[in-house]
């Protein structure tokens, strides 16, 4: 292999060769963080929410005139009564918020009263006996509340609850050796019972800054009777459309002393994911982009060198020929020659590669970026480089040995 | 060692076909020195390209060291290159990137020749040359008649059967040219075919035997009138 004298050649040629290596490892760094981004991303997409997401609909109601507990402890009630009894709905109860909706309540939870002991968090959902059913939750252990146990909570009353129902990522965190049912842990002072363990349930964030606790949901036994209210309606099979476009007419037809947003007012689960994933899914596609306008760029730049080498070195390509260098020697010159600046470059990108994502995590939070996409991002690089060096090559491996004998 | 017998080259456009050589026939034996002459146009280098199997050729018939060469393909007109024709260019045709060291060893590693032979070999043929304490020099640090030298010592280290020169010192001054002649003479007297065109009449002059080439085709200037004259006065200016 004739590595010296390629590299001897490169050495004369500094600028266009650092230009290309440098061009490729910035490539590099940037691809691997952009695809690591990417499959972090897209993984949040594909995380399940936990809850049965078809044939469910959500209502956001805002209470017009500052009604005061009571009367919303009455127009809720009311109001459950009219969903329950509109055709096509399944089950319904009212809530704080839900998985993914963006909004919600976290708590300290611990083994203790004091609050300096509480290591985790979870996020708080207001719910009745209803709503395990109308989520499509699966109860693994204890059981769900009964309609008995279901307090109020307003705008100065204190959040202890006797029963509380934990999600099992919860459960098994707080108790990793034994079962949570009928155990005690703190949200307040007062300590509250386990009296049952779901399964999977999301807590309505999704950014990867919560992602060390994103099933660590509580369900505590309240209504919640305060500005607004969430009301979460499974429809019957097939039923979901119909229910849709009728409920928001139904909700102002039973009392009109509230506001459901034209606009976001009533909404899919469906089109709550899509809501929640819009910023991750637009960074997988932003990310998507960069990477492909780099490839391009550094693809057309690998090309735009090489063939302007093989311009520049027609007379030396015939100068070879004519002592005895073969089309197939040419060929191999240049992939050579371009494989060897791609490895300059994949060197130094994949350390910059690592310094950016060391910065990263430092500035955003990003996890550690796992080797493998450094060599998949290495081998990316290197195909590229090739088959981008490919044409020219072709190109120059045709130049005639009797281009030696023609003046320039 | 290079006989060409009725060999024609034949250049086509849509609307012309020029004869570059035409009914061609020459016959060059082991160890000589020739001389290829004629006037600018004449097919003098079409002819070395075809005897350096740099180009093919139309027609005829071309013997090159036994081995009739219209019939081979790519690979083999290149191994045949490498491995029994040296090129001596007027242009020198040193690749500017490499050092004098790294030129040399081009055809060296085209032949797939070991590391330390090829040493062997391109330090032997620079000192042939005079050139092996520039071996790390490159050819933009040497003068013309340096880098003819190193073009030689190119040509020579793979040991060819055949050294093909294309107006060897066109390029050069004349003490510098007196030098290369001097260089190629001896390289002859040690026993290398060499076939050299020129169109200087005192350089043909020193070659064993002169071919002359007019439109594509050999001529005896003796029995043709139309460059009798011409060609005599300037051999006789030469030899006086």
């Amino acid at each position: 292999m004739q590595i010296r004298p390629i590299l001897a050649t490169l050495r004369y040629h500094k600028a266009g060769t650092l230009l290309i290596a440098l061009q490729i490892a910035l490539t590099l760094a940037i691809v691997c963080n952009a695809l690591f981004i990417i499959h972090q991303r897209l993984g949040q997409l594909s995380r399940p929410s936990g809850v049965d997401e078809s044939d469910l609909l959500l209502v956001h109601n805002q209470w017009a005139g500052k009604p005061d507990a009571d009367e919303v402890a009455s127009m809720m009630a009311s109001d459950l009564a009219t969903l329950r009894n509109l055709p096509g709905v399944a089950n319904v109860y009212a809530t704080n918020t839900y998985p993914l909706s963006g909004e919600g309540t976290v708590f300290g939870i611990g083994h203790s009263p004091d609050k300096k002991t509480y290591t985790d968090s979870t996020a708080i959902y207001f719910v009745d006996d209803n709503a395990l059913a109308t989520l499509g939750l699966r109860l693994i252990a204890g059981r769900n509340f009964r309609p008995d146990e279901i307090g109020a909570s307003s705008k100065h009353s204190k959040i202890e609850p006797d029963e509380i129902i934990i999600t099992q990522a919860l459960a098994h965190h707080l108790f990793p050796d034994a079962s949570a049912v009928g155990k005690a842990v703190y949200l307040s002072r007062k300590p509250s019972i386990i009296i049952g363990v779901v399964g999977r349930m999301r807590t309505p964030w999704v950014d990867s800054s919560m992602a060390k606790w994103d099933e660590y949901s509580t369900l505590l036994p309240y209504r919640r009777l305060e500005g607004y209210t969430e009301y979460v309606i499974r429809t019957q099979p097939g039923q979901l459309d119909d229910v849709a476009r009728r409920v928001k007419a139904t909700l102002y037809a039973a009392n009109r002393m509230r506001v459901i947003s034209p606009k976001n007012g009533v909404r899919t689960f469906a089109d709550v994911g899509a809501q929640a994933y819009n910023s991750d899914r637009g960074m997988a596609i932003l990310m998507g982009a960069i990477s492909l306008i780099m490839l391009t760029i550094t693809g057309a730049g690998i090309v735009g060198l090489t063939s302007f080498w093989v311009g520049q070195r027609r007379k030396q390509i015939g100068v070879r020929r004519a002592l005895g260098a073969t089309q197939r020697d040419i060929l191999s010159y240049f992939l050579t020659e371009n494989l060897l600046i791609g490895v300059a470059g994949v060197i130094v990108g994949g350390v910059l590669a690592i310094g950016l994502n060391l910065w990263l995590m430092n500035q955003f939070e990003m996890e550690k970026l796992a080797m493998g996409y450094v060599v998949a991002g290495v081998a990316i690089l290197l195909v590229l480089g090739q088959g981008a060096v490919l044409a020219p090559a072709l190109r120059a491996s045709k130049v005639p040995p009797v281009e030696a004998t023609r003046s320039v | 060692m290079l006989k060409m017998t009725h060999l024609s080259k034949v250049y086509r456009t849509e609307v012309v076909e020029t004869y570059a050589l035409r009914d061609f026939n020459i016959n060059v034996k082991e160890g000589e020195f020739v001389a290829v002459t004629g006037p600018s146009g004449s097919g003098k280098t079409t002819f070395l390209t075809i005897a350096g199997l740099l180009e093919t050729f139309t027609g005829g018939e071309y013997h090159l060291d036994g081995v009739e060469v219209s019939n081979l393909d790519d690979n083999a007109r290149s191994k045949i290159r490498n491995e029994k024709i040296g090129f001596i260019f007027q242009a020198f045709n040193l690749i500017p990137d490499l050092n004098v060291f790294d030129n040399v060893e081009v055809p060296l590693r085209y032949r797939g020749m070991k590391g330390p032979e090829r040493k062997e070999r391109i330090m032997s043929a620079l000192e042939r040359v005079g050139l092996a304490s520039r071996a790390k020099h490159y050819p933009a640090e040497l003068s013309g008649g340096q880098q003819q030298r190193v073009a030689i010592a190119r040509a020579l280290a793979g040991t060819p059967r055949l050294l093909l020169a294309d107006e060897p010192t066109g390029n050069l001054d004349t003490q510098m040219a007196r030098g290369v002649l001097e260089l190629l003479e001896e390289i002859h007297r040690e026993g290398a075919t060499i076939v050299m065109v020129t169109h200087d009449p005192e350089l043909a002059a020193r070659a064993q035997r002169n071919v002359h080439i007019i439109d594509g085709q050999v001529v005896d200037l003796a029995e043709d009138p139309r460059f009798h004259t011409a060609y005599t006065a300037a051999a006789g200016q030469v030899r006086s």
